[in-house]
């Protein structure tokens, strides 16, 4: 049980870390670093909680969080798809910048 | 006890390398920091008795992901040091937010650990009847088996994904990882002998995992991402180079995965009544059949995705 608490405590921690980050940073790869890592504090609960009994892990998380690894990966390589063609199209690395332009 | 010290010093890297990736004072700092904190969290699976997990970490989560965020990083080069605007949110009340929101996750969990009746969750229904599949390997079995679903939708997601990202693409030379070698320099001697080491040793490995997945740790997705990080080599090393269309042959692979796996669902709507249940007696073929198409499907997606390009051709 233990184990389990550090983990989970660790989650939260991460999850903290994940929103500060998405929230005081403007540099937009930072900001899709920082929604990786609130992504990671996830699975991380859910295969703490997968062997939280001491008995064989539970499947069902590790494949739910094995799922959601590959759509982590695809999500962010849309996500910089999409942050390589704004830079392109406007100049800019973060959204806030583009205020008075109206965009 | 020495258990104990481990887990503390892994989860402490785990927060410190966290920390790194999103306030560094370097965006380059971050993103390696980012890269070690995937292979962190690799070691945090294996400890959480995962090794499936920590495989597939250790392929996409580090090394995808990072090669991914990497060439990002170099074609946005010239504005790193641009003066960013100044967030909207101030620092003390975001730290203040991200404490609540931490707080908030610490309840949930704590609910999640102690509410009554997760004694017989669905993981336990599905390790005792392990022993009706034709595979041993539990993960796999709640993958190909148990809940078939998630793993259909998540190949349309994955496609999903490569369409969009070639939507917004930009033109052929400016998206990707960029020319790999500066014109007027010859290649570096030790490329082709790494090569030829490399590529039989990745498609063995790739192999392997597909073989093995069934009853050992490994399956379709970690074989998928070894063999995307072959893709991922050929391009860097400029053995393969991007096109703007895919040919004939690559969207048939693209699709082949979510295909397959659909054939393979209806063909149990006509035996045993119900989607994504396989014939009795053939459900170990069935699911080396999807698991070897998910696999071709998954690492040609991701090369692409990596590669910016609707297509690769061999050659110079």
């Amino acid at each position: 049980m233990d184990q389990v608490l550090l983990y989970v405590l660790t989650a939260a921690a991460l999850f903290g870390i994940g929103v500060y980050g998405l929230l005081v940073q403007t540099h937009l790869l930072r900001r899709i670093l920082a929604v990786n890592v609130i992504g990671n504090a996830v699975f991380l609960l859910l295969i703490a909680w997968a062997v939280r009994d001491g008995q064989p892990p539970d499947p069902v998380p590790h494949a739910m969080v094995l799922t959601g690894i590959v759509i982590a990966v695809s999500a962010t390589a849309f996500a910089l798809a999409l942050l390589r063609r704004y830079h392109r199209d406007t100049g800019c690395v973060s959204l806030e910048g583009r205020e008075d332009e109206g965009g | 006890m020495m258990d104990w010290w481990l887990d503390s010093l892994l989860v402490l890297g785990l927060l410190w390398l966290a920390w790194q990736a999103v306030s560094a004072p370097r965006v380059f700092r971050s993103v390696v920091m980012f890269i070690v904190f995937g292979l962190f969290m690799s070691l945090c699976w294996a400890r959480l008795a995962a090794p499936d997990l920590a495989l597939a970490e250790a392929a996409i989560g580090a090394g995808l992901t990072g090669a991914l965020l990497l060439s990002a990083y170099r074609a946005l080069l010239a504005r790193h040091e641009q003066r960013l605007p100044e967030p909207r949110v101030s620092r003390p009340l975001a730290g203040l937010i991200a404490v609540l929101c931490a707080l908030a996750f610490g309840v949930l969990a704590w609910v999640l650990l102690t509410v009554p009746g997760v004694e017989t969750p669905a993981g336990r229904e599905a390790l005792a009847r392990m022993d009706d599949l034709a595979v041993d390997n539990p993960v796999t079995g709640v993958l190909l088996v148990f809940r078939a679903y998630d793993t259909l939708m998540e190949l349309g997601v994955l496609l999903l994904a490569l369409l969009g990202a070639r939507v917004v693409a930009e033109p052929l030379r400016a998206s990707g990882p960029g020319p790999w070698q500066r014109p007027g320099l010859r290649e570096p001697v030790l490329v082709a002998p790494l090569l030829a080491l490399l590529v039989p040793l990745i498609v063995l490995m790739a192999g392997y995992l597909l073989w093995a997945g069934t009853s050992a740790p490994g399956g379709a997705f970690q074989a998928g991402a070894v063999l995307a990080a072959l893709g991922v080599l050929l391009r860097l090393t400029g053995r393969v180079r991007p096109t703007m269309n895919s040919s004939f042959h690559e969207r048939a692979l693209l699709v082949l995965g979510l295909a397959v796996f659909t054939v393979a669902g209806a063909l149990g709507f006509g035996f045993e009544g119900y989607m994504l249940s396989y014939p009795a007696g053939w459900s170990y073929p069935i699911i080396l059949v999807v698991e070897s198409a998910l696999m071709l499907s998954i690492a040609l997606t991701l090369a692409l995705l990596f590669s910016g390009s609707g297509g690769l051709r061999g050659g110079e």
